[in-house]
């Protein structure tokens, strides 16, 4: 031991009486005091960063447990073999119906409903308030409900259990209500991270839908916690994909139409599903109260009769999607997959057991890929790709037509699929799906799931195509004078006399100022010392505006000012016009769909 | 943008009043107990994941071994489902699979396998059988290729020779002798001395693939080696006699126990090569008594056979008989016919010679344009092959 250490050794500073094991704890102390200290003196942005990592590691262990606790559930209900007896398959979704129904209505109200209209409403409705009841409450009926066949997913459950993770330590902290509000989607990013395991996929998810803007304040922690919770996850349960997806071949120009035609009918089967889910939900809705704790039994025993003879829509199905991606099903089973796992899932989701729709989803986008790409090979056998290759495409194509995150669903495909040549097919597709969807049903899911729970949360959709009306739309034109400082003043006068109505503008160096006709009138009475513009009395510099700018930017900036210059970018002197008041609310009430 | 230092300080207490510290302790202590948790289910998880997966694959193996293939295809489903990256079970569920008939399914689990290992014996050997049933000869070719060339855990000489043989089984089955040749001539080459059972498998390999004279030598080797196979037998013979080795046919041939020489293939060369042994008046050492009289009678049963054809050609009663090759052959026989006797091949043996070569004449043009011959009419046609055969030479 050096002398150094000596010196620090708490045993030897000990005054005279106390012990060597008291000294110890002192020091121990005042060492955790230090870094309390240090930590809690920290801006709050920055431990909004470390806790984004404190939460993506609670995130990432919750959600390992919530893959245990299903596949073990899962094993003990169902049994290991693929195909359970029948005694087996009819009862357990049926029994474990009525557990989950008794559970989400009498002991975890909170755990039903989509977990990410939740965490929306928790950032605009709730200040970031996600009661931590409901972790507990969907770990144990979703663990439940999906283990004993429900045809529902961990995906949306984990997230809404990253989030209320992330609002209890947020508000055990006493963080400030603006990074309370903001630290659910934190949470959120996280469990999605875990439970999908695909860190890029879970931050655009949350940003896209959840948040719906790019904000800089909390993009870093919605990062932080993707990445520690998948870090986490991947320390337990292994780095492997979800599924294990083929390789993906390049793909020629004249494939693309494939997988455009694959896009048409993956928008037709979201279509077909999101409006059956809006014709019945309000009307199961109106069923008497005691029914719901027969619903999720009613369509366990549903999905009990279609696994009899196909065991492969019962659960989430990633080992199901896993051999679709390997062309291990025929065009005929990979169809009738997809519309029997609409039918489940459907059954499922409107019979109110929690869960998410996050892999049934993948699902039915896997196998109707894989479908259409075995049919259009039939057809074509020169297409480029591997069925694998269509049911991945196919993932991303239902999955932009269903849940309507396009950007999400392009990138979730190239995140899974480890490959860049993918993008092509995949952006044609979902985008095909994306738009057949928006024009065949109005209401995207989480907005009319929303709706149907009573609340009105701001559309992401709405937000993302909004087109703010700019400057340029409201701005006149060859509408006022413009002087420059050494103009001698009767050029200014003449000019004035001759348009009483333009606003008289001078220019100098990009800086624009303006003259009242008031004192121009009296300058005129006393002409002692007047002889060029730069000596008339002129208001300003002005604050300038450019064509591209929105109203909304225009309004805090016209103040008091009679006019405003609308410039060019790229020369400050060059007026393209001057915008008013009157002019900026004209525009605000000729602004269709307010 | 933050907010001014001052302004921004965390409070000192949280929510409920406890203070910032404890919320922490409390925050690590649960992660320390949740860690903890975590890492016992997820510990406890895949033992039993593990566990069941080697149930059922240990499952399927007896099952497979069983012959219950589709009970097999359950089990390693199920095993593979437990743990869809393990080569083993993917490789077994393939063959499960390829045994049910579903060459299709089969074909894309083991063509994932060789994407992660591209040198694999056990693979290639499997994906080539699986062509080989679709009759896609190249690619099945290739696969055999890659096979017998690639990498095996264990015994790979003679995992190497077995695909060897079933290359060329397959070429030999489907008739492509040409591609069969180098592969069956390196399967020889291949085989170890001494192993009777595999020379006696390639032997009779080079008989379904005509190579006659290998395959004699094959069996030779066989016999000379001391067994007394009667496989080997056989096959000698078979090959003898296709060689034109009527001698030693017989000698091979009767050498065969009862049973096999009453084989109707074996019996039949028996006979033809006892015809020809009996009827060749160009054997060596030969008495010219025999010889004279062997000619004689070849003579004999080529008139006959002319003249049944020449008749068929042109049954009594017809206006205009056909004039023909082999009536004029038959009246060159008619002409010398005083000269052509057994006595007088024995004074002048110099005739034997263009009198046989009549028979031969006489006996080709009926074949040609009459077809079906009886077994002496046969036998002097190989005999009149062996004579062009080695005049040739």
């Amino acid at each position: 031991m050096t002398d150094a250490t000596i010196q620090v050794n708490p045993a030897a500073q000990s005054p005279p009486g106390e012990t060597g094991k008291t000294g110890r704890f002192k020091q121990i102390r005042s060492i955790w005091e230090s870094w309390t200290n240090r930590l809690f003196a920290m801006r709050e942005d920055q431990l909004f960063l470390l806790l984004a990592v404190l939460i993506g590691v609670f995130a990432g262990l919750a959600v390992v447990c919530f893959r245990v606790a299903i596949e073990w559930t899962q094993l003990d209900l169902l049994g290991s073999s693929f195909s359970p007896p029948i005694l087996r398959v009819l009862l357990v979704p049926t029994i474990g119906g009525l557990v989950v129904a008794f559970l989400a209505i009498r002991i975890f109200p909170g755990s039903q409903g989509s977990g990410v209209n939740r965490t929306k409403a928790a950032v605009y409705i709730w200040n970031g308030y996600v009661p931590f009841e409901t972790v507990i409450g969907k770990f144990v009926t979703c663990a439940l409900a999906i283990g004993s066949g429900q045809s529902l997913g961990p995906e949306d459950p984990s997230l809404q259990m990253g989030a209320g993770i992330a609002s209890k330590i947020g508000r055990s902290l006493n963080l400030s209500q603006e990074k309370i509000r903001l630290i659910a989607p934190v949470g959120a990013a996280a469990g999605l991270a875990a439970a999908f395991n695909a860190p890029i996929s879970a931050v655009l998810f949350v940003i896209e839908e959840v948040i719906g803007a790019w904000s800089g304040g909390v993009l870093g922690a919605i990062v932080l916690a993707a990445v520690s919770s998948v870090v986490t996850m991947r320390s337990f349960l292994g780095a492997d994909s979800l599924f294990r997806v083929p390789e993906f071949r390049v793909v020629r120009a004249q494939d693309l139409l494939a997988y455009a035609i694959l896009g048409l009918v993956g928008g037709a089967a979201s279509v077909v599903f999101l409006k059956w889910i809006a014709y019945a939900r309000p009307r199961i809705d109106r069923w008497p109260h005691w029914t719901k704790f027969l619903q999720p039994a009613a369509a366990g025993f549903l999905i009990g009769v279609i696994g009899i003879r196909f065991p492969q829509v019962m659960g989430a199905g990633y080992s199901v999607i896993d051999q679709a991606m390997h062309g291990q099903f025929a065009w005929d089973l990979l169809l009738a997959l997809a519309g029997l796992k609409i039918l489940a899932t459907g059954f499922s989701f409107l019979s109110g057991t929690p869960g998410g729709m996050f892999a049934p989803v993948l699902f039915i986008g896997a196998m109707l890929g894989g479908a259409v790409g075995s049919v259009e090979q039939h057809f074509f056998p020169g297409l480029a790709g591997t069925i694998g290759t269509f049911a991945l495409v196919g993932m991303g194509t239902f999955f932009a037509g269903f849940l309507r995150i396009p950007i999400t669903s392009v990138f979730m495909v190239i995140e899974l699929s480890g490959n860049y040549t993918a993008i092509l097919p995949v952006m044609i597709s979902t985008m095909v799906a994306f738009f057949i969807s928006k024009r065949f049903q109005k209401l995207p899911l989480f907005e009319m799931l929303a709706r149907y729970d009573g609340m009105i949360l701001p559309s992401i959709e709405e937000q993302r195509e909004q087109v703010a009306p700019v400057v340029e739309k409201a701005m006149q034109r060859d509408a006022a004078l413009i002087f420059a400082p050494s103009d001698p003043l009767e050029k200014l006068t003449g000019s004035a006399s001759a348009k009483p109505e333009f606003p008289l503008l001078v220019n100098s160096r990009r800086e624009w100022r303006l003259i009242d006709r008031e004192d121009l009138k009296q300058l005129a009475e006393d002409r002692t010392q007047t002889h060029a513009v730069a000596d008339v009395k002129a208001k300003g510099p002005l604050p300038t505006l450019f064509p591209d700018q929105t109203l909304e930017e225009a309004l805090q900036l016209v103040g008091d000012w009679q006019v405003l210059p609308v410039v060019n970018r790229a020369d400050g002197s060059k007026l393209e016009g001057i915008i008013a008041l009157a002019d900026i609310l004209r525009a605000f009430r000729n602004t269709p769909g307010e | 943008m933050a907010k001014p230092l001052a302004k921004n300080r965390i409070m000192k207490r949280g929510e409920h009043g406890r203070s910032r510290e404890l919320v922490l302790v409390v925050c690590f202590l649960s992660l320390i107990g949740l860690f903890s948790v975590t890492a016992f289910a997820a510990r406890m998880y895949h033992k039993r994941v593990h566990t069941l997966a080697d149930q059922w694959f240990n499952q399927g193996q007896s099952d497979f071994q069983a012959g219950d293939a589709k009970k097999a295809l359950v089990d390693y489903r199920n095993a593979f489902a437990f743990s869809p990256t393990n080569p083993v079970f993917q490789f077994h569920l393939a063959q499960a699979l390829a045994a049910n008939g579903d060459l299709l399914q089969a074909q894309a689990y083991l063509l994932q396998l060789l994407s992660q290992s591209p040198g694999s014996g056990d693979i290639n050997l499997a994906l080539a059988r699986i062509v080989a049933r679709q009759s896609r000869t190249q690619d099945a070719m290739m696969y055999y290729n890659s096979a017998i060339y690639g990498e095996w855990t264990d015994q790979p000489i003679e995992k190497r020779w077995g695909a060897r043989r079933e290359l060329c089984e397959y070429l030999v089955g489907k008739g492509a002798t040409t591609q069969a040749e180098p592969a069956l001539i390196a399967l020889a080459d291949n085989t170890p001395e001494g192993d009777v059972e595999k020379e006696r498998t390639v032997g009779n390999l080079l008989l379904r693939a005509q190579m006659w004279s290998r395959a004699l030598d094959e069996f030779r080797g066989i016999l000379e080696s001391g067994a007394n196979d009667p496989d080997a037998v056989e096959g000698a013979g078979i090959a003898a006699y296709n060689l034109g080795q009527y001698s030693k046919a017989i000698s091979y041939f009767e050498r065969l126990p009862k049973d096999r020489a009453s084989k109707p293939e074996v019996a039949d060369q028996l006979r033809m090569a006892r015809l020809v042994m009996g009827s060749n008046p160009f054997l060596p050492g030969l008495a010219t008594t025999e010889k004279a009289r062997r000619t004689a009678n070849a003579l004999r049963v080529a008139e006959g056979r002319a003249q049944a054809c020449v008749e068929k050609a042109n049954p009594p009663g017809s206006s205009q008989p056909q004039p023909s090759k082999l009536a004029s052959l038959l009246t060159t026989a008619e002409m010398q016919k005083r000269n052509w006797t057994e006595r007088g091949f024995i004074r002048t043996p110099d005739l034997i010679n263009p009198a046989m070569d009549l028979a031969f004449q006489m006996e080709g043009e009926a074949a040609s344009s009459c077809g079906a011959l009886t077994d002496e009419d046969h036998a002097l046609l190989i005999v009149a092959q062996s004579k062009a055969g080695n005049s040739a030479q």
